[in-house]
């Protein structure tokens, strides 16, 4: 025993398991090679400060501690002390050693505690235990050093590329994101440029038609003909003035704001019409809420589209509920209508341009509204209610402080 | 005396629909297609008011509007465009008005009464 013990153990350890699978392969080896009735290897927990139980071998029957508080027991003596802790209890039953309570000791004579860290971070512990008092040689020590040393190169790589990862997916999906903002500015342009082109010659059909539907009769046939294009022109150029007011040349105007003030702006818009169709809005805005760095316009015209959206959606009355609130991270805008709810079969399709379930609907509303809160770095999260009504759930990064 | 109104815009359509509507508003309009036979126009003769499209060829609107402000400074001028956003950019804020232009004549009407009005 020695060197293949070792040998076995950086093997082990060098696998393309993943961790857990191969730190239990490790347990397993060292209880029998070291002949200890238990070997545990515990894994520290950076977010929620404790040491959690990952991989166990030998005498199940005995007392296993599943997680240790931060400060707690021979765990944290060993990382404190920057040594491994060899711990001779003077008879089993005793769980209390030089002063260090451990409830993982009860019916254990002996404890060796190696630190799994390096200079800059504790990785967890490598904890041994056996039922009878043993004495470990100064030969077995070493390499149960060396070991610990190899449990912390080994976790450590295992974090490394797992952060690697996750910055990775993290650009990826920003590269995603860019790649879509782009292409919605082309877009927006191409769109803002048709929109102008149309809307000038539409505007003569439209303006022409009603001076004409003027000259007939009520009853005269010709009269119906001519007031239908002018309701169809009017149509389009409801849908033209949607386009252009999301005028994506403008740039973004990003200021600190209080997003209750934002909301309000927007809802002041719709109040008469909301007690003209018997809505009433709901407000729990927190106060001093978390700021916001958005271009208000901007955020002005997503809101409003939630809200025309909700009051289609309402057409015979309802409640609107309007709430914010914030969080470390985000800061949050629930608006949740009365409205019944969306058709699962539709739903993943609401937020894409030119899709309406409204005879009168341009289909941008939401398109816009969603373009918006995504180039804000938001997210919106929808909740349907089938048969009672839909929240969404707006996400706005919080600004930071300073 | 009738108003005399110079309408700017280079869609035919659109300098005959308007004057057309507003004729019948009993004022005098004539017409210019851009930016430079306005400015010949408002030299040879006086005008009580003008309604002006941003997006011309040649000189656009917006120049249009800075050299009336100059030579004509109690001159009103009505800013009468497809664009929504212009209304915060540009300088746009020297002209008298400004309108999102519509096949509903209601609000230019209403606009271009309330400014001669104002000017009696």
């Amino acid at each position: 025993m020695g060197y293949e013990t070792l040998e076995k153990v950086i093997e082990l350890t060098d696998s393309s398991e993943a961790l857990k699978k191969r730190l239990d392969s490790v347990a397993d080896v060292l209880s029998h090679a070291f002949s200890f009735d238990q070997c545990a290897i515990y894994l520290y927990d950076e977010d929620k400060k404790i040491f959690n139980l990952c991989s166990l071998a030998g005498d199940e029957g005995g007392v296993v501690v599943t997680t240790y508080q931060e400060r707690e027991g021979l765990p944290h003596h060993a990382l404190a002390m920057d040594k491994p802790v060899i711990a001779n209890m003077s008879d089993a039953d005793r769980v209390v050693w030089r002063g260090i309570e451990d409830r993982g000791m009860t019916g254990f004579a002996t404890a060796a505690v190696y630190p799994v860290k390096d200079d800059t971070s504790n990785y967890g512990v490598l904890y041994l235990k056996n039922r009878h008092r043993k004495v470990l040689s100064k030969r077995r020590r070493k390499l149960l050093d060396i070991i610990a040393l190899q449990l912390s190169m080994t976790i450590k790589t295992q974090y490394c590329i797992s952060n690697l990862t996750a910055a990775n997916a993290q650009m990826r999906d920003m590269q995603a994101r860019l790649i879509h903002a782009e292409k919605l500015v082309a877009l927006g342009e191409m769109a803002a440029t048709l929109a102008h082109e149309i809307k000038n010659p539409l505007l003569s059909i439209g303006g022409f038609a009603k001076r004409l539907s003027r000259q007939f009769n009520e009853d005269a046939p010709a009269r119906l003909y001519v007031d239908m294009i002018a309701k169809e022109s009017i149509r389009v150029e409801k849908l033209l003035d949607t386009i252009l007011s999301f005028s994506v040349n403008k740039g973004f105007e990003l200021n600190e704001e209080d997003i209750n003030n934002v909301v309000n702006d927007a809802l002041a818009f719709f109040e008469g019409e909301f007690r003209r169709v018997k809505i009433k809005v709901d407000r729990e805005l927190k106060p001093d809420i978390t700021p916001v760095r958005v271009d208000r316009e901007q955020l002005k015209l997503a809101f409003s589209n939630f809200f025309a959206n909700s009051m289609q959606a309402m057409g015979n009355g309802g409640i609107l509920t309007l709430r914010t609130y914030s969080d470390d991270r985000w800061v949050f805008v629930e608006v949740t209508d009365t409205g019944g709810g969306i058709e699962p079969d539709i739903i993943r399709n609401i937020f894409n341009p030119f899709f309406t379930t409204k005879e009168d609907g341009t289909g941008l509303g939401l398109s816009i509204a969603h373009a918006i809160v995504t180039n804000h770095n938001g997210i919106i999260e929808v909740v349907n209610d089938l048969g009672k009504g839909v929240s969404f759930i707006i996400k706005l990064p919080a600004a930071l402080k300073g | 005396m009738k108003k005399k109104v110079l309408v700017v815009d280079d869609e035919e359509g659109i300098r005959l629909f308007y004057k057309e509507e507003l004729k019948e508003e009993g004022m005098d309009v004539h017409a210019a297609a851009s930016g430079e036979e306005a400015l010949e126009k408002l030299e040879a003769d006086k005008y009580d008011l003008v309604i002006l499209d941003i997006k011309l060829p040649g000189i656009d609107g917006i120049e249009v509007l800075r050299q009336i402000k100059e030579k004509w400074k109690t001159l009103p001028v009505i800013l009468c465009t497809a664009y929504h956003h212009y209304k915060q950019d540009f300088g746009t804020w020297a002209s008298d008005a400004y309108i999102v232009k519509s096949s509903d004549m209601k609000e230019l009407k209403d606009v271009v009464k309330t400014i001669l009005n104002r000017r009696n």
